[in-house]
């Protein structure tokens, strides 16, 4: 029953996915119809997301038991967000949708709860906190026994990893846009704690489950280099942002400069 | 009135974009930053990876040590992007000064190899650079090897800061 159970809430985690990548495309491509400008690259970056959602939900991954459910939880959890990130959903949605839509959608993210799930401290804290709550207190062993609350459990995973990769990128219009140093600050504090569990797991399974010692010692590791390489791309996108805002800035005082300095000979004048 | 100052512009070359001031602190913090994610990285893939010197986890490390691991290699691969985007970002104003820049490196990479191969090898009890083996001659190789560096890279900033017109951008 568990078994039947589990399948038909996979269906209904692919098919949300699916849907979500089908409203994307057809949005971008409404954008372009009206002669906007939007880059193709987001539409593959957003559905690749979508793809690593589906195949996440319906493809069980090779190895141990622990090793799947963690290669599971990477997708969920990290790859997914950060492609879907990427391409910029929201600022999609504020830009295609009607009149109407568009105000909701405004008021939506101006809204207070909202303004306090993009604090910073706290996107970070529901991410990583909730993985610690997971795997360190008896929250895993429960989730095993009722498919429900593990359901509930990936839907946190994704939605919180999803909630802080925004945070991080900035790409989106968020009601407060945080500095680049607090975003970098939670990039590495997040990843540390991200390597810490994963070390922690490596010697002791989450309580109450007794996963073999290779499996849980190649579910921490697949934890701990997957974790590296979401973290390098997402530091790669923070660097890369404040690069462009930096060319920016130069370039606007180099115009201003040019707009102040004074012909050679205008001094000669006074 | 405005035409014969517009007219009187195109002689004079535009402002020079490409002759920045040198930004000698910020080059040698960002190759600072390069250091630590080099040294970082090599621990990771030859120590860890490659050699398989370095343990996953020992099983014997206590929390402390755990968590300052953990801080510096999420900060190391942090630190090596960061610190690239710096460097074009220093080259974009023509700010660079390049030997700055190689004095910050070798400086990052020594001290973090100082503070793993000391702190968190030594006092903390983090795993070990070998097991089974004399101990010895590695953590002094280790720990010269560190010093060199750090004395390496201090000679070249020091160097930096004396000569007045080292920046170069994207001509030298």
């Amino acid at each position: 029953m568990h078994q039947q159970q589990d399948g038909r809430l996979a269906l209904l985690a692919a098919g949300l996915a699916l849907s979500g990548a089908v409203a994307y495309v057809l949005a971008a491509s409404r954008l372009r119809r009206r002669g906007d400008r939007w880059s193709p690259l987001r539409d593959l970056s957003f559905t690749a997301g979508a793809a690593g959602l589906v195949a996440a939900a319906l493809v069980a991954p090779p190895g141990g038991p622990f090793t799947a459910h963690m290669a599971q939880h990477l997708a969920t959890g990290m790859a997914a967000p950060l492609l879907l990130v990427l391409g910029r959903p929201v600022t999609l949605a504020l830009r295609s949708l009607p009149a109407g839509g568009h105000r909701a959608l405004l008021a939506v993210l101006r809204s207070r709860p909202i303004g306090v799930l993009t604090r910073v401290p706290v996107a970070a804290l529901l991410d990583v906190g909730g993985l610690w709550l997971l795997y360190r207190g008896p929250l895993f062993a429960a989730a095993h026994e009722r498919p429900w609350l593990a359901a509930l459990v990936q839907v946190h995973v994704f939605a919180a990893g999803l909630l802080f990769t925004s945070v991080v990128c900035a790409l989106d219009p968020l009601p407060r846009r945080p500095g680049t140093v607090a975003r970098s600050a939670a990039l590495v504090g997040a990843g540390a704690a991200h390597a810490v569990l994963a070390k922690l797991l490596y010697a002791a399974p989450p309580p109450g489950t007794g996963f073999g010692a290779p499996d849980l010692a190649a579910a921490a590791e697949l934890m701990y280099y997957g974790g590296d390489l979401v973290e390098i791309a997402l530091a790669a996108v923070v660097g890369l942002r404040w690069y462009a805002a930096s060319g920016r800035r130069l370039a606007r005082e180099r115009r201003r400069g040019a707009r102040a300095e004074p012909p050679a000979s205008a001094s000669y004048g006074q | 009135m405005a035409t014969p100052a517009a007219s009187q512009r195109p002689p004079q070359p535009p402002p020079q974009p490409s002759r920045g001031r040198p930004l000698r602190a910020r080059t040698a913090w960002s190759g600072a930053l390069i250091g630590v994610g080099i040294a970082s990285f090599v621990d990771e893939t030859v120590f860890h990876q490659l050699l398989h010197w370095h343990h996953f986890y020992d099983r014997s490390t206590p929390g402390v040590a755990l968590v300052s691991d953990g801080l510096f290699h999420a900060f190391g691969w942090f630190a090596v992007v960061i610190g690239l985007v710096l460097v074009a970002d220093l080259r974009h104003r023509a700010a660079l000064v390049p030997r700055a820049l190689v004095g910050g490196i070798l400086a990052g990479t020594g001290a973090f190899q100082l503070y793993d191969g000391t702190v968190q090898h030594k006092l903390m009890g983090l795993h070990q650079i070998r097991y089974h083996v004399d101990l010895v001659p590695y953590d002094l190789t280790w720990n010269v090897l560190a010093v060199v560096f750090i004395g390496a890279g201090a000679g070249l900033l020091l160097g930096a800061a004396r000569s007045p017109n080292s920046a170069s951008g994207a001509t030298s």
